[in-house]
């Protein structure tokens, strides 16, 4: 019973709050540009257009075009189910931990680069490449990240890292956090497909990674498309939040007002992140394509860099 | 069970011998011969099978088979199964079994233009040798085992000898192997000097060489099996040999042969030296480092669809060996639980690549078959027209970039576990190798994943890039059963990753680890098991059956909200300029450009641009080339090549003069040195 709760508040809540993180992302870039700009919860009325809408399906693609987008919305809410939204629901448990959630999301996004190639379109191919040299080049920063925070939490599962920072004090006072975080960071924005990587608002090829990758999709297929990598953009931050700016520990309360609470302040955090991303976007420019492998390797230096940290000074409770 | 295990072994073998008697008798009737040769090595290789999960599970280590000791001193032929061998004996068995399936059809085009029944004799006799590696348990038997494996898998790598391709690949593999073999050779005979014994029972000799010398012997071994498991940089046969091999022989070698250089490095390191110094498990452990990256980077810019699955052994090499380095550091430093751990990762990714790299070669092989071709540039669309292979070679696509529900992810997860494990346990010096280990094994992963998404989107999506292509149609049946197999087998495994490992356990505990899996019981297949390692639990099918359940919602809730689905089929967006055709599509070197580029000081990439025509702004024709440079060729085998090439010119002219006096002199110098020697030392 204590599962069934878990999945189905995992499921409501990231389903609810993933187009919400585009929508302010948006909004904050319009009124930054001095525009008004659509209101936060467009996507959710984008969503529910392109679900009525027709599908146009390219009479080169085969069966891996259409399976593709449910596979990768599919994928994205599996992975859902292992990065805890709130830690009040504790006690439950879904086997599994980090590894197993990135090689979940790493089925999605084969799905998703394979589909790419489907249409026999150039535009797909050269996304799908672009995405491979990224998802090549973040992965090892992604591993060394987790793998630091599993060997100060003493365990691979999500729920028990998330746990046991609560019980550090401030983590970001902490030089090993600190070094993690901003690698996690830059991981986020690699994965999210956010400036300075990629730019999930421009059509131009010559910029374009994730959006070439979809630009065949059309009607439902491509909302699920879209659903799925906003899913995917909020786990990543998911991690963020509750690793790095856990609150859960000042909740002294318990039962149903605790896990309402804490989820009140999970859907803040995520909007301030949201509104931080925003402004990372708005500050910095897309880095040239070939610049990637440099932020990619700051991102793997600094995991390094933490994780060295951590055997140095021993535990990570400095 | 044990009497039954010996006896469905030895009738196997027997059944093995019989097969390659047929194909030398039926030279004649080469259709024949085809379908009694592989239906006798499909019955062999079930009972090879059936047997080696008797053993397995029966709890008894060592099974004598058959002991047959010669008048000649040393010359004897010894067999025994253990655990260790009976694993082996059971993943070679299943891909045996799934290759001859194979064979039938894939082999029938070759029926009336080739030797058929040559080929099934070396088919055979190949299988056996393998076997007879595998089984040994007596230095010298086992030397010429290995001697007759390299020779008979030389004979095949030249079986389409006309081409000139094949014999250079024939020519640099039996050059390579035998240099390794004299390795091994060198090895056996030290521990002989030791020992006064080459079976391998009385050979622990741990006990009695002294320190330098058992380095020496590890160093010895590492080159000579490493040379067989194409670890970087001895590697360079491997992608050349597999190639030229027919496609049913590949898979067997890159299954199977190569694998059989891990077994040699578990049965004679830790099972003969004893691993008592870390930097053995280090220098296993950065070449699996090594070997992981670079091969997957080098399998990555190939084209040719075999060239690059060589490559990709490689780089599954790697990870075995990333296992095994971490199995040695852990027996170095006594730590029983990480050893057994780290070679039960490296054991299982074992069987595993057997199963996937297997079924991959075999797509290779019906792609050539179906399309005349290997090279991904001429491919495209074949999806449409072998939907079965297509699924296939997807599904093994998947499970050999660690993909979740195949079996890949398992032995990957162990190999992370096992890291995690060491690491939690705290020697710091070492933390750094093994933090450098899990960089390596994400940044493979994610590699394999693009190159392998780069193999199935260019061969089968889009639209075809050359006639043969277009004309492509789907392979016999009897083809795609063992492709079927085969992913059933990687998903069975991924799904149900314990009832692999519980054939592993007993081939840790029987090399002194300790049991891992010691508290699992029954009805593994059935009820829900979560597999644990060093503390944390992962369960692929509870995955599973998620996925399968949120696509049905996900369906019936686009349903519920959007309505009817309703399809327009359309041309892929042209820009509007005229319909696409399929040289507009993205090419595969060009998928593989950027990573190229990211890694350029690997490769060394070339480029050749030659403009036809008057001018160079309106080119009547472009014509562009380009290569790489492999690093380990250039720096590495040439200098020594050269080198060897001087050394020689110069006792050309200075020693072999060609005047029998000089010669004389030689003789009598030699003859004094050597009385010399045993008068005095």
């Amino acid at each position: 019973m204590n599962n069934v709760i878990y999945i189905l508040v995992q499921i409501v809540v990231i389903l609810a709050v993933a187009p919400l993180v585009n929508g302010i992302n948006r909004k904050v870039k319009a009124l930054s540009q001095k525009r008004k700009g659509a209101p936060p919860w467009q996507m959710y009325f984008d969503l529910y257009k392109l679900l009525k809408k027709n599908t146009v399906v390219s009479n080169v693609s085969s069966w891996v075009f259409k399976a593709a987008p449910y596979i990768v919305f599919a994928t994205a809410l599996a992975g859902a189910l292992l990065v805890p939204v709130t830690s009040k629901l504790a006690g439950s448990h879904i086997p599994g931990d980090f590894i197993l959630l990135i090689y979940i999301l790493a089925l999605g996004r084969f799905f998703m680069m394979a589909a790419a190639l489907d249409t026999g379109s150039t535009f797909g191919g050269m996304g799908s490449s672009r995405e491979a040299m990224i998802s090549s080049l973040i992965e090892p920063s992604i591993l060394v990240s987790l793998f630091t925070l599993g060997l100060i939490a003493r365990s691979f599962s999500l729920p028990e890292i998330i746990m046991s920072v609560q019980n550090t004090g401030i983590p970001l006072s902490n030089p090993v956090y600190i070094m993690v975080f901003l690698a996690m960071v830059i991981v986020l924005i690699a994965e999210a497909c956010r400036i300075p990587v990629d730019d999930p608002s421009t059509h131009l090829e010559l910029t374009m990674i994730h959006e070439a990758m979809i630009l065949e999709y059309s009607g439902r297929h491509l909302a699920f498309m879209e659903y799925g990598a906003a899913v995917k953009q909020l786990i990543f931050m998911t991690l963020l939040v509750n690793i790095f700016l856990p609150t859960d520990q000042f909740i002294t309360l318990s039962g149903l007002l605790a896990v309402v609470l804490s989820l009140i302040m999970y859907v803040l955090k995520i909007i301030v992140v949201a509104m931080v991303i925003a402004m990372i976007e708005i500050k910095t420019v897309k880095l040239r394509l070939f610049s990637i492998p440099n932020l990619a390797a700051l991102a793997f230096i600094l995991a390094f860099l933490g994780i060295l940290q951590y055997f140095i000074l021993g535990g990570g409770y400095a | 069970m044990l009497f039954y295990a010996a006896y469905l072994f030895k009738s196997s073998l027997i059944l093995y011998i019989l097969a390659a008697l047929i194909a030398l008798l039926m030279t004649k009737n080469q259709k024949t011969c085809n379908i009694l040769v592989n239906s006798i090595c499909i019955l062999s290789a079930l009972l090879g099978a059936a047997a080696s999960v008797l053993k397995l599970t029966s709890g008894v280590d060592t099974l004598p088979l058959i002991q047959v000791h010669s008048v000649v001193p040393f010359i004897s032929i010894s067999m025994t199964i253990d655990n260790l061998s009976a694993y082996f004996i059971l993943a070679l068995s299943i891909l045996v079994c799934c290759v001859s399936v194979y064979s039938l059809g894939y082999i029938s085009s070759y029926i009336g233009q080739r030797n058929v029944a040559l080929f099934y004799f070396l088919y055979t006799t190949f299988i056996l040798s393998m076997i007879l590696v595998l089984t040994s348990d007596n230095a010298i038997f086992f030397y010429i085992s290995w001697e007759v494996m390299s020779l008979l898998s030389y004979f095949l790598v030249v079986f389409e000898s006309e081409k000139s391709e094949s014999q250079r690949a024939g020519k640099l593999y039996i050059i390579m192997t035998h240099l390794a073999t004299a390795f091994l050779l060198v090895g056996f005979m030290i521990i002989y000097s030791y020992t006064k014994s080459f079976d391998f029972g009385l050979g622990s000799a741990a006990a009695i060489m002294p320190d330098s010398i058992k380095n020496i012997v590890f160093i010895m071994f590492l080159i000579g099996f490493g040379t067989k498991a194409g670890i970087i940089p001895l590697h360079i046969w491997l992608p050349s040999a597999h190639p030229a091999a027919p496609s049913n022989i590949s898979a067997l070698m890159s299954g199977i042969m190569i694998k059989t250089a891990i077994y040699g490095l578990i049965r004679f390191i830790p099972g003969c030296l004893g691993v008592e110094h870390s930097w053995w498990g280090i220098t296993i452990l950065a070449l699996g480092i090594v070997s992981a990256v670079l091969g997957v980077a080098y399998a990555l810019m190939e084209h040719n669809i075999k060239r690059l699955l060589a490559f990709s052994s490689v780089e599954n090499i790697g990870i075995i060996l990333i296992g095994l380095g971490v199995c040695f550091i852990a027996l170095a430093q006594n730590n029983q639980l990480i050893s057994s751990l780290a070679l039960t990762a490296a054991l299982l990714h074992t069987f595993n690549h057997a199963l996937f790299k297997g079924g991959l070669f075999l797509g290779a092989g019906s792609i050539q078959y179906a399309a005349h071709t290997r090279d991904i540039e001429k491919l495209g669309g074949l999806i449409k027209k072998m939907p079965l292979t297509g699924f296939f070679v997807l599904c093994f696509s998947l499970a050999i970039s660690a993909i979740v529900p195949f079996n890949g992810f398992i032995s990957e997860w162990l190999a992370y576990q096992s890291l995690y494990a060491f690491m939690i346990n705290g020697e710091t010096g070492l933390n750094i190798l093994f933090i450098l280990a899990v960089a390596a094994l994400g940044l493979a992963g994610a590699l394999a994943a693009a190159c392998f998404v780069k193999l199935f989107g260019f061969s089968f999506l889009g639209l075809s890039r050359s006639e043969q292509a277009l004309r492509a149609e789907e392979v016999p049946l009897s083809m795609n059963i063992a492709m079927g197999i085969l992913t059933f087998l990687c998903l069975l495994s991924g799904l149900f990753p314990l009832v692999a490992l519980k054939l592993i356990d007993p081939v840790t505990v029987s090399l002194g680890g300790s049991s891992i899996f010691s508290t699992l019981r029954g009805g593994f297949l059935i009820v829900y098991y979560p597999l644990e390692a060093a503390g944390n639990t992962i369960s692929p099918l509870i995955f599973v059956i998620f996925l399968v359940i949120f696509i049905a919602l996900i369906l019936l809730a686009a349903r519920v909200v959007g309505g009817k689905y309703l399809e327009r089929r359309y041309g892929t967006w042209d820009c509007g300029f005229e319909a696409l055709n399929s040289r507009m599509q993205y090419s595969a070197t060009g998928y593989a450009k950027p990573i190229k580029i990211v890694f350029r000081i690997l490769f060394k990439p070339t480029r050749q641009v030659v403009m036809e025509g008057d001018s160079i702004y309106h080119p009547d024709a472009i014509q562009y080339k380009t290569s790489y440079t492999s690093i380990f060729v250039k720096y590495l085998y040439h200098p020594i090549l050269l080198a060897v090439k001087d050394f020689a010119k110069i006792t050309k002219y200075k020693i072999q003069t060609g005047s029998i006096h000089s010669y004389l002199l030689y003789i009598f110098i030699a003859v004094m040195a050597m009385m010399l020697y045993n008068r005095f030392l």
